[in-house]
């Protein structure tokens, strides 16, 4: 009886325990999310957009006004309020398209960024880690497809693989886009190898699996964060020149097919800007802000990078101590 | 030397492999490439030259091994049968004419983006809590970042159709006769401002980034406290103390960004309808005229591995400590 009120007390403790724990791991996060925006206003405005993409892209059914893929207007109306971005040359609604092909673009792209994001993590890792032979042959691959001109590369796959749909795309961005990562991801996994928690973990017995999992992997998570991000940019506008290329589904709607449309029927030298320049705008805007994101996870990993107004708030503080002491 | 050699030895495998991914293509394809081309030649070549674009692809008979050895033979020599496309021109003719314009394109830019970036990126970084370190950095990664394809379509629409300051299309004005006159050098520059300022715009955010992270390590070394506290001017500190030791990192970047270049180049040709290779990359993809499309990711490749051994030279250059 005693026994288990201890049982269970202990249990509550250690609930209480955890609780606890939880609540301090979130706190710690949010310390963390407030001073990766403190003072970053390239992050804030590149978290917002894209913020604002991925909603537009997941509510696209309920926010778009028209059916993307059926013929609503007569072809090239200018913007109006029925047609806010106007309509295609198909007269297909601009508006409701960019929505729908943000879904198409962004899953392409995204998932192409964990494909080689994945790959390059296999290589990179275990290249950098093992050493060796092992290192010698797959520096050498990676050398290899880092030297080769991936876009052209992918222009003749697609080229011969015919009009190919979403799926392949992605997974030729994907196969094709690894190299830089496995390089910058090598020379980091080489840089910490030699450190002390490594060579710790490597003399109590720790298997090679749970030392590239355990130890070295979390040290790699701005890295891998920022060539993933890199992909995804590099892998959305390749998207949209393959299919301004003609080499995408064109059926299918994306910002690329939209692209291709609009290159086909010469809207720019129409005058029907916007069935061109919509796509293109939503494409510049994603890779922007990708970017800027980009750019504060960088400030984050090498915190040398950061330069914002805590420095301002230095010399401000050194600039009036200087002039307690009359010396300025 | 024996770094050199060793790169050399690199690129020629790199390049074997692309001659046998190129032997590949066409057989790991469903259904046969002949047939495609026969069909899109639409009557235009007999059987004849059916049979020597067959043998050319070395779909002849033989085993593969045979084949393959025949296929290497033939890119060597330079002899990669006709183009369906421009037939009865030469593949190899056809790309001869447009590849000094991608080249032009490509490493024009590619010099002219890492001069104007590594000066943006030392001042950036030499200035980084002022206005210029604060705001242009995150202003170029922005623009930068559009893909190369908006980029140029937005310079086409804005300075070609709406300001029509600039021509749209072609490399050169067609009614000048090409020769080493200022007419035609100037009209070849006017017409390469556009694409060009295009690419510069997509690629000069690498090395402005590149450069000033490389640029806030050296900044923190004694040696340039000490040029500062002897009184040189800061431009002097700048770029001769700390410029030239922040650029070697940066000079490793260049290989990557070759590649990167020439694909944009491709983009670029096509929105501006510049005759390089990328104009007829595309018109060969809209024909099916696989021999040509061939024939230019082959030459894009040697293309881009001699200007990889070029920067490797210019590495040697920089840093004489790793020729030994």
């Amino acid at each position: 009886m005693n026994k288990a009120t201890t049982m269970s007390s202990d249990a509550a403790a250690s609930a209480q325990h955890q609780k606890n724990k939880f609540k301090l791991k979130c706190h710690a996060i949010w310390i963390k999310t407030k001073a990766f925006f403190h003072g970053n206003p390239p992050a804030i405005i590149g978290v917002f957009l894209i913020t604002m993409i991925l909603l537009g892209a997941l509510f696209a059914p309920v926010l778009s006004s028209h059916n993307p893929e059926k013929r609503v207007a007569r072809p090239h109306q200018a913007p109006s309020a029925d047609h806010i971005l106007g309509s295609t040359r198909n007269g297909r609604d601009v508006y409701s398209q960019v929505l729908h092909g943000a879904r198409k673009s962004l899953t392409v792209a995204l998932f192409a960024g964990i494909i080689a994001m994945t790959i390059a993590i296999a290589v990179g890792v275990t290249s950098g880690y093992l050493g060796g032979k092992v290192d010698e042959w797959m520096n050498f691959i990676t050398n290899v497809f880092l030297v080769f001109p991936q876009l052209p590369l992918l222009i003749v796959l697609a080229a011969f693989l015919g009009q190919v749909g979403s799926l392949v795309i992605t997974v030729l961005l994907g196969v094709t886009s690894w190299p830089w990562g496995a390089r910058v991801i090598r020379s980091q996994t080489m840089a910490i190898r030699n450190k002390e928690f490594i060579i710790s973990a490597e003399a109590m017995g720790e298997s090679k699996i749970r030392i590239i999992l355990v130890e070295i992997l979390p040290n790699l998570i701005s890295i891998v964060f920022g060539g993933f991000l890199g992909t995804v940019i590099y892998a959305m506008g390749a998207e949209a020149g393959l299919g301004i290329l003609g080499l995408g589904d064109a059926t299918e709607v994306s910002w690329g097919s939209m692209l291709y449309w609009a290159q086909v029927s010469s809207s720019l030298y129409t005058g029907a800007w916007w069935e061109m320049l919509v796509p293109a705008a939503a494409l510049a805007l994603t890779g922007g802000a990708l970017a800027l994101i980009n750019m504060s996870i960088d400030q984050v990993s090498n915190p040398k990078l950061k330069t914002g107004p805590h420095m301002k708030l230095w010399k401000r503080l050194n600039r009036e101590t200087m002039k307690s002491r009359g010396l300025l | 030397m024996s770094f050199l050699l060793r790169r050399l030895g690199f690129y020629f495998t790199a390049f074997l492999i692309a001659i046998s991914f190129n032997f590949m293509l066409p057989r790991m394809m469903p259904g046969d490439p002949i047939d495609a081309l026969f069909a899109a030649a639409q009557g235009k070549m007999d059987i004849a030259q059916m049979d020597a674009v067959r043998e050319m692809y070395g779909f002849m008979d033989g085993s593969i091994f045979e084949q393959y050895i025949a296929y290497i033979q033939s890119v060597f020599t330079l002899d990669l049968g006709p183009s369906v496309l421009m037939f009865p021109i030469d593949v190899t003719t056809v790309v001869g004419m447009s590849l000094p314009w991608t080249m032009f394109l490509a490493l024009g830019s590619l010099i002219v983006s890492l001069i104007l970036g590594v000066t943006i990126g030392t001042y950036a970084s030499y200035r980084r809590e002022g206005f210029f370190g604060q705001f242009v950095p995150p202003l170029l990664a922005f623009i930068s970042n559009f893909p190369y394809i908006v980029t140029a379509l937005l310079l086409f629409y804005f300075f070609g159709l709406q300001l029509e300051i600039l021509p749209l299309a072609y490399t050169y004005d067609p009614s000048i006769d090409p020769g080493f006159t200022w007419e035609f050098i100037s009209s070849v520059a006017k017409h390469a401002v556009l694409p060009m300022g295009s690419m510069i715009l997509v690629g000069i955010a690498t090395w402005v980034f590149n450069m000033r992270n490389a640029m806030i390590n050296v900044l923190g070394e004694d040696y340039v406290t000490m040029a500062e506290a002897k009184g040189l001017s800061s431009f002097r500190v700048m770029y001769r103390y700390a410029g030239r030791n922040a650029i070697l990192p940066v000079a490793t970047a260049i290989a990557m960004a070759i590649g990167f270049s020439f694909a944009g180049s491709i983009m670029t040709e096509v929105v501006f309808n510049y005759q390089g290779l990328g104009n007829i990359l595309l018109k060969g993809i809209m024909a099916r005229d696989y021999p040509l499309i061939q024939a230019i990711l082959l030459i894009l490749v040697s293309a881009v591995l001699t200007a990889n051994f070029i920067a490797d030279l210019l590495y040697v250059w920089l840093d004489p400590r790793i020729s030994k």
